[in-house]
């Protein structure tokens, strides 16, 4: 069995579902929502990611920016139209908002984009470095990079800058944050923008590596879920934690003798249940987005 | 979250006098008949001898069914199970095996009855020690488990596809009035909960867990036989479904989908009502029956947007809208126009659809 390139595709795998959650992570922490349209928008990106490759000739990774900047204004009009009049209700009404926000996005792309499986094919798609019998593809490693570093800026930018520490006030308490001149309003839209444009991010990455359609949307939903709750929900790192987890369990899983593919997602949920029943707050999770 | 007529009924604010209660107590009686007249008026749909229109009724109580099973854990006791759907395909399996060995139909629903509140109390021991999304997570971690695990074993069949002998098309009916009498049953269940010390409690541990906790609840327990009893109109459902549709695998009776639909429903109609759970139901599934068959290909964002315009504008349902309207007012005296009561109504309904924003 060749260990090296089950680790590459480990780390490189869990790079993506770092990405992937992240954004979940920041808006569920933050503002106690559960965004159940995440696939959505990541489908959005990728969409956008594929748009700008085909009719424009941008370069895929360029297009993670476009993707950010399209999805950025998206998720601040969501928001600012739609959940801050429900902000208060009980987490079950955001939770149906947003299921109804994945049915109408996922059905209008369906409308613009058919229900076609596509995917982006760069020049440089199947180069990769090869070291011995493991091979090291290179655009997927540049997905890794990218991933850890928007985990690292959203960090920086959250424990760095005024507006960053505004976002982490709202999210431990709205009311003081409001009596300290935060405005609530902005401030969720803000956050739910950062949210979807690193949905954004990730869609971009995901049209580089996978085909994908519409109807895909909900799985991604599911694995931010799961990551998300694997890592807690401290920190951007903890996404990040818990995206490499959710690949360990992914990859390395089924080579185990007698268990075999088929039961990846046996165990991922399973040990999903297990991890919330021993500790809640995942593994690097702390009782407040701080 | 605003007044609920529970709390409302006890905040001391509020001046009762004893003609007022009388008529808020004499409510769940009023519930249970509408609830029961209109599953009575549904269950003449055979007598038209439509069998499209048949079919479209079945799913439809049944999908009522599933959220009034729902109700319980999640509208009473206030806990966000997102996995409900487990019971559902657990009682699909159950009936599939049994049907298959030989065995009658109405033992099957007794072993899938069985079956699936057993399994509700051993996964509701651990994961009721949750709370809040941890507790909604771990139920769709579950039920998302139980059904990859049934396909990967190929249980009852080669992915988990299994097939029974199909009931005769005379019989067809006979699963709608099932699904009816499972409904009806499931709302007489639910008056009487409501009513009975056991339900107050679950209410109470919805409002405030350790204030209900500190009464002397053991809320433990109570949530445990909450998630028990949600289990069991859902697993039966599940039975009914295995035989009707003659053949299902674990994408179809483990569809994560159910699980958010059943919570949709019964949120529309008002969680925790006697009769939300049944009118959501039929409302919202006749609604995106219509839409489908219109033949018009934006039928699903037309629901997602009425999802999202129904959570923005009713976020406790639409009982509970009627019920804060209907409620007496505290005008009431000699000044008591019908002007001041319609501006009061209308008063009430903004500060109903504003509670939650922002």
């Amino acid at each position: 069995m060749d260990y090296g390139q089950i680790i590459v595709n480990w780390l490189l795998l869990g790079g993506f579902y770092a990405a992937v959650a992240v954004g979940f992570s920041l808006i569920w922490g933050i503002m106690n929502i559960v965004n159940l349209a995440q696939g959505a928008l990541i489908i959005v990106g990728a969409y956008v990611a594929y748009v700008a490759f085909t009719k424009f000739h941008i370069d895929p990774f360029i297009g993670i920016i476009v993707s950010m900047a399209v999805l950025f204004i998206i998720g601040w009009v969501i928001q600012y139209v739609a959940i801050n009049r429900v902000i208060r209700a009980p987490f079950l009404v955001t939770f149906m908002l947003t299921f109804g926000l994945d049915l109408l996005i996922i059905d209008l792309v369906q409308l613009f984009f058919t229900t076609d499986l596509r995917s982006i094919n760069t020049s440089y798609g199947g180069a990769g470095l090869q070291l011995g019998p493991t091979r090291i593809p290179y655009d997927r490693v540049g997905i890794l990079l990218v991933a850890v570093l928007l985990t690292w800026g959203l960090n920086e930018f959250l424990s760095r800058t005024r507006t960053g520490n505004a976002i982490l006030a709202t999210g431990m308490d709205r009311d003081a944050a409001r009596l300290m001149g935060v405005n609530i309003a902005r401030i969720y839209a803000l956050t739910f923008a950062i949210g979807a444009a690193l949905a954004g991010a990730a869609g971009a990455m995901l049209a580089q590596v996978y085909p994908f359609a519409p109807s895909d949307a909900n799985t991604y939903t599911l694995d931010a879920f799961v990551i998300v709750v694997l890592g807690g929900l401290g920190t951007p790192w903890a996404a990040l934690a818990g995206g490499m987890l959710f690949a360990l369990a992914e990859t390395v899983l089924p080579l185990i003798p007698g268990v075999g593919p088929g039961y990846e997602n046996v165990i991922a949920f399973g040990v999903l249940v297990l991890v919330l029943i021993v500790r809640p707050t995942g593994l690097l999770g702390k009782a407040f987005y701080a | 979250m605003a007044i609920t007529p529970e709390a409302n009924a006890t905040s001391p604010g509020s001046k009762p006098s004893l003609p007022k209660e009388s008529r808020a107590s004499r409510m769940w009686l009023w519930n249970t008949i509408i609830g029961l007249v209109l599953l009575a008026i549904i269950s003449i749909i055979p007598l038209f001898n439509d069998p499209a229109m048949l079919h479209t009724w079945t799913l439809i109580v049944m999908f009522c069914v599933l959220a009034q099973g729902w109700n319980f854990i999640g509208g009473f006791v206030g806990y966000a199970a997102f996995g409900n759907v487990v019971f559902f395909g657990l009682g699909s399996y159950a009936v599939g095996i049994m049907l298959n060995s030989g065995k009658p139909f109405w033992l099957g629903l007794l072993v899938a009855l069985v079956i699936a509140v057993l399994f509700a109390f051993l996964v509701g021991l651990p994961i009721l020690r949750l709370r809040g999304h941890y507790f909604a997570i771990a139920t769709l971690g579950v039920a998302v488990a139980v059904g990859e695990l049934v396909a990967a074993r190929d249980i009852g069949g080669s992915g988990g596809l299994l097939s029974v002998h199909p009931p005769t098309l005379a019989e067809l009916p006979l699963f709608f009035y099932g699904f009816v009498g499972l409904s009806a049953i499931t709302l007489v269940g639910t008056a009487v909960l409501s009513r009975s010390k056991f339900g107050y409690a679950l209410v109470a541990i919805r409002e405030n867990e350790q204030a209900a906790e500190a009464m002397g609840i053991a809320s433990y327990w109570y949530k445990v036989a909450a998630f028990m009893l949600s289990a069991a109109p859902t697993a039966i459902a599940g039975g009914l479904y295995a035989y009707w549709a003659t053949g299902f695998d674990p994408t179809t009776v483990f569809d994560v989908s159910y699980s958010v639909e059943m919570v949709l429903l019964a949120f529309l109609g008002g969680a925790g009502t006697i009769l939300g759970p049944l009118l959501g139901g039929i409302a919202f599934e006749y609604m995106s029956y219509q839409f489908s068959v219109s033949g018009f290909t934006l039928h699903n964002s037309l629901l997602g947007l009425s999802i999202i315009i129904v959570t923005i504008f009713l976020p406790q349902g639409f009982i509970r809208l009627v019920q804060e309207v209907m409620r007496p007012t505290s005008l009431a005296g000699a000044d008591d126009s019908y002007w001041l009561r319609i501006r009061e109504g209308l008063r009430r309904v903004q500060r109903f659809i504003a509670s939650n924003g922002v």
